[in-house]
Order: structure tokens, then sequence, then C-alpha cells
């Protein structure tokens, strides 16, 4: 039995890796999350220049429905800043997944051609984010800019494009054709949902930003029919990475089944022991696979179909 | 089972019981919070939302019968607005968070600190006296001057009762000596045969310069630092603006209370935190 996952033309030790956002902007939280057995790890979405995010409360859980919100608006050091953890990552042999996000074309162009020089395993193009007023959620919508961000980027590097989904949009598989046709190397699916949560004493909204995004548990069931629906649509011509409330090693093979070939973890690693929680989604992967007599990942991928 | 703190939750809304003036610019909060049997304990802090303006990390003064204390020290606008606030007014409370300090047996109890970095300091200097297996329990504060001194009435009132030893000094000899709190606790590292813990909170600066002192002191079996210096945002270590380098531990759960065998493997002590970006910054 081999947990070795295949997405596209690389391979990683396991199917789990670290979704963007969560443990990482700085190359120290992202080591130790790898060293704590994920199979990659993805960087926070890195931009054109630093940004401070959305004011405060930005992140906050909502522990009755195992999940939690966010409007941290990208915050992030900026390309530029961010090429120092990108190297000592690569130096130090942690299969790194960059995200990068722009308001057009040429921003994610500048960006990716800023970091493209060390060997990452991919690029992660976040069209998605819902946290801010201008840029990702605009492009991600809208499959014409979808289709001419990857088919520009993809001719300006040799390093696989994965593409982020939004959730938010009412026809996910027009923007998954475009990014597909623009010849990305797989879809990752799902970014979190649109939100909000307020405080009935103060009669405010409680995030900063006053609205924001879900992740964890209450999203789940919502990604593994995102996953379900883009495999029913394409089958094996693109890999999928499954996102979305992974709360357990059952919830990956759930998303494996649903046709994903590896899955993304974020809201379950912001915990006290993230190592802890990694070891405990591989045993309850490697017991599924050996009483459903499973030898490899990709024997379980679209098991549900 | 271990005792459950409070669930990490959105902000649940305390009311404001009492306030009252601790020394200049700085407010002294009671909080009484909607949650039964929870505890808290020294060097834990709660992330407090000031509705419609900001929310920060604070440390935790007191905690009993469900009512939290807190200490705020003006510093830009989210701090303004929170001594703005009123008995009868409503706050947000997430926590408790973070790592506490720990205590051994018989040995003497060094709290070194300064601003703000006194609010932990007084919620454990609570616990340590209501214990008898402690050699000493002292207490070293420096300010700028007097009126900045937190807590000196019910310090020097607990020194005057011999349940403390209370070090105080400042910079412009308004109160106590003139100087730092670390020729005071040199003074008594360099006299003592006794095993001492440092628990330090106050500027990473001066936490750094009392750590490379204590390194000296066979007797300083421990040191214990809260570094609170850093920027935060979740609080329960999801975000990771708050890591420290290059262990990747959050501030925020993997501290904010470190010992000296983790001190001396943060590559950032003293050097650099990360600001609201990512961005570091040289302290
Ligand atoms: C673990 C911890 C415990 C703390 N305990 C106390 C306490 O008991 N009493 C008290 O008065 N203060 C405490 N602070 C400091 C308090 O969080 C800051 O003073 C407050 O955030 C300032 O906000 P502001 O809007 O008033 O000022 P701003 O003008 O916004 O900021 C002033 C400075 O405060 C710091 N700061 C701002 N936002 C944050 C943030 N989200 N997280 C961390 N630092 C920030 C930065 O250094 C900044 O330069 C603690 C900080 C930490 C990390
Ligand atoms: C605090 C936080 C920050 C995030 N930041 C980003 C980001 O910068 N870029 C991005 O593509 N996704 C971001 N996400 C979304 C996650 O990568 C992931 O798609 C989503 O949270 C769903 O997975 P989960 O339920 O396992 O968290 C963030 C999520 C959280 C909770
Ligand atoms: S404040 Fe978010 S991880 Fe520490």
């Amino acid at each position: 039995m081999s947990l070795i996952t295949k997405i596209g033309s690389i391979d990683i030790r396991n199917p789990l890796i670290l979704a963007s956002g969560v443990m990482g902007t700085s190359y120290s939280t992202l080591q130790r999350i790898y060293n704590g057995g994920v199979g990659a790890v993805v960087t926070k979405s890195i931009g054109l220049n630093s940004r401070k995010g959305n004011p405060n409360p930005s992140v906050f859980a909502l522990n009755e429905i195992r999940s939690a919100i966010n409007s941290v608006g990208l915050a992030n050091p900026g390309y530029q800043v961010f090429r120092e953890d990108v190297e000592i990552l690569v130096k130090n042999h942690v299969p790194t997944i960059v995200s990068i996000f722009g308001e057009n074309e040429n921003e994610f162009s500048e960006i990716l051609n800023g970091l493209k020089d060390f060997p990452v395993l991919a690029f992660e193009l976040n069209l998605s984010c819902p946290n801010t007023e201008k840029g990702g959620i605009q492009i991600g919508t809208d499959s014409e800019a979808v289709f001419q961000i990857v088919k520009r980027l993809k001719s300006e590097t040799e390093v696989p494009l994965w593409v982020k989904l939004t959730p938010n949009v009412s026809d996910v598989i027009e923007i998954a054709e475009a990014a597909v046709n623009g010849g990305c190397d797989a879809l990752v699916a799902i970014n979190t949902l649109k939100a909000m949560v307020i405080d009935i004493h103060t009669k405010q909204p409680i995030l900063g930003f006053k609205k924001g995004g879900l992740s964890g548990a209450a999203i789940k069931p919502i990604g593994v029919r995102y996953i379900y629906d883009l495999y029913e649509r394409f089958e094996d011509r693109i890999p999928l990475i499954g996102a979305g409330g992974i709360m357990s090693g059952e919830d990956v093979i759930e998303y494996l089944l649903a046709g994903a070939s590896a899955v993304q973890i974020g809201t379950a690693l912001g915990v006290a022991y993230p190592e802890n929680m990694i070891k405990f989604f591989i045993s309850k992967i490697k017991k599924y696979m050996r009483e459903n007599e499973f030898k490899s990942i990709s024997e379980i991928t679209g098991g549900a179909h | 089972m271990k005792k459950q703190t409070l669930a990490n939750s959105k902000p649940l809304m305390g009311k404001i019981i009492d306030k009252q003036e601790e020394c200049d610019d700085t407010y002294n909060f009671l909080i009484d919070l909607p949650v039964k049997n929870k505890t808290a304990k020294p060097g834990q802090f709660v992330m407090l939302w000031v509705p419609g303006v900001d929310e920060f990390p604070v440390g935790v003064a007191g905690y009993e019968n469900d009512v939290l204390e807190l200490g705020i020290a003006k510093m830009g606008p989210g701090t303004t607005a929170m001594l703005a606030k009123n008995i009868g007014d409503f706050v947000g409370i997430r926590g408790f968070y973070g790592k506490s300090f720990q205590t051994p047996k018989n040995i003497n109890h060094l709290l070194i600190g300064g601003g703000f970095g006194m609010t932990p300091l007084k919620f454990l200097t609570k616990n340590l006296i209501e214990r008898d297996d402690n050699l000493s329990i002292q207490i070293f504060e420096g300010a700028r001057t007097k009126s900045k001194l937190m807590y000196l009435d019910w310090l020097q009132n607990l020194h005057e009762k011999d349940q403390i030893i209370f070090n105080v000094c400042t910079d412009d000899g308004s109160f106590g000596y003139k100087g730092f709190p670390t020729v005071a606790l040199e003074k008594f590292l360099e006299e003592s045969e006794t095993p001492s813990v440092l628990y330090v909170a106050g500027p990473e600066r001066m936490m750094k310069v009392i750590f490379d002192i204590g390194k000296k002191y066979e007797n300083v079996i421990d040191m214990q630092m809260s570094l609170a210096d850093r920027y935060m945002r979740c609080g329960f270590g999801i975000c990771s603006y708050c890591a420290v380098d290059p262990t990747g531990w959050r501030i925020c759960v993997d501290g904010p209370v470190f010992n000296t065998k983790q001190l001396e493997q943060i590559s950032d002590f003293g050097v650099y935190r990360r600001l609201d970006t990512g961005e570091k910054q040289r302290i």
C-alpha cells in the first residue's frame, strides 16, 4: 500500500496538502507543517506589494459548527520580500506551491516572473479570494479573464499552474472550462464561501471588514459537490484537488471518492498541535485503504461515480 | 480530563462591571463573562473586541467567579476606544488563549516586568501568594516615571504584609531607585545561593537583556518570558502572523510564554518581529 500521490506530472508523499492562508505566512510555519507529515504546502497568497489586509477581528472560530470565518484580506509581505522565504523552503527541499494573486493579467505575470527562478512544485493562482474589494473575486467569476490569465502565464513558465476556484459563482463548470482551456495543470476547489456574523448585543457585524469567508466543517458537503461535478465534467482530463471542511481522514476519503486526486486542508490544521492532527489523518486513511484493499490513492479517486 | 477553558468561539459579549484608573493612561477593568466554571491561568491572554473599532490581545490579570480582570494601557485607536468604555458597556472576549507560566516548588520566584507586561504578573503573584511552597516571591518593576508604575499600591501593600519583596525603580528616580530592574535583580542573583525562576513580561528588548543576564547565573534554573510584543490576528493558531523563526512556533498557541530552552531556539527573540503584512521589522 502506498500513499504516494500523483497530481499530473508531480508526485508527493501523501495526498495531504496544507491549504493557502493557514500557517502559511512564513517559511518557518510551512516547514513545520511539512515536517509534521503533509505531502506538500501552499503558501499564503502573495501579491505584488505588501498589504495590511483588513482590520481585526479578521479571523475567529465558530465552534458550534466546527468552522471559522475570516476576512484577512490577503495581508502579505509582497513577492519581493517573500522570495527569501521561498528560497529557504526550496533549499530545505520542502515541496512548496506558491499561491499568487493579482488584480489583472499583468500583475499575475509580474509576480510569477519574479518567483519563477525557484524550483517550486507549482504555482496556485488564487482567482477566488472573497475578502478584497478589488482583485480576486471579479477575476475568478469572469471566464474570459480566467482563460487569458492562465494562457498567458502558461506561456511564461514550465512550472505547473494550479487554478483555485471560488464557490461563489453560479456556474463553476464554465470557469473551470476556461482554466482548463487556458492550459492549467490542476484545479483546486473550493475557497471559502461568502459569510458573515452579527453580534446581537451591539447589533454590529463582528468582522472588522463586516463580511468574510467561511471555512471548516460547515462547507464540506459543498466542496464535495463541486469536486463531484467537476469530475463528472472532466473525468481524468485534469487532476482535481479537493478542499473545504476536511476535518478527518474520513473526509479526505470522501473527497477522493468524489473525484479528487489530492486534498488541501486549512482550518483543521489551525490548532495547537497540527502535527498530531496530520498523524491522525494519515492513520485513518491507511486504515481505510487496508480495510477496503486499496493499494494506491489513485484507485480511490472517483470511486463514487 | 483537563479542565476545559473557554471554548474557542466568536467573541462572547461580557459586561464591564468595574473600571478604575490604575496609573497614567492605564485602567483596570472587571468584565462579567457569560460563561460558568471555566478557568484561566497566569500568562494566558484573551482577544478583546471593542465593537466597531478593533480587536487585540490582552493579558489576563485575574479571573475569579466568571469575572475577568484586564489592565489596559493606552497605545493607539483600539486601546483608546477601550479606555473610553464605561461600566455597563459590552465588549467581546475570545480565549483563554496560550500557554501559562510553569511554577516549580521550593524556589525563588522572580517576577520582572514593566508596562502592560505587569498584567500577567499580577495574576501570577495572586496565585503564588496562595501557596506555601515558595522560597520567596520577588517583584522587580520598572517604569519611566512614578505615574507609569502599574499596581503600585497593591504591590506595596503586599510588600508591607511580607507576602512579597517588592523592588521598584524608575528611569527618572521619581519613585524607588533610579535605574533599571536589572540592577536589583543582579544584586539578588549574586547574593542568592538558592534556585530561582525568572518570569518576565515587558518590552522585548528588555527581556533579551534579562535573558542574557540570567544565563550568567547557575542558580537561575529557568527563565519564562512572555513574548507579547507581537502582532496577532486569530489568537488560536490558524493565521500564523504571530509565528517566530526558525521553529514556526506561533506566539498565540505555542506561547506567549516560552522557557529558556525554547527561547534559545528562537532566532527572532529580541531581534525582529512581524508586522500585520507578514514583513519583518527590527525590534
Ligand atoms: C500576548 C499579548 C498580551 C498583551 N497584553 C496586554 C495587556 O494586558 N494590556 C495592554 O494594554 N496591552 C496588552 N497587549 C498589547 C496590546 O495588544 C496593544 O497595545 C494593542 O493592540 C494596541 O492597539 P491600538 O489600536 O491601541 O494601537 P495601534 O496604534 O493599533 O498599535 C500600537 C502598537 O500595538 C501593537 N499592536 C497593534 N495591534 C496589535 C495586535 N492585533 N496584536 C498585537 N499587537 C498589536 C503594535 O506593536 C503596534 O505598533 C498585549 C499584546 C500581546 C501580544
Ligand atoms: C485564515 C484563512 C486564510 C486564508 N487565506 C487564503 C489565501 O490567502 N489564499 C487562498 O487561496 N485561500 C485562503 N484561504 C482558504 C483556504 O485555503 C481553503 O480554501 C478554505 O479555508 C477551505 O478549506 P478548509 O475548510 O480546510 O479551511 C484561507 C482560509 C483561512 C481560514
Ligand atoms: S495570531 Fe494567528 S496564529 Fe497566532
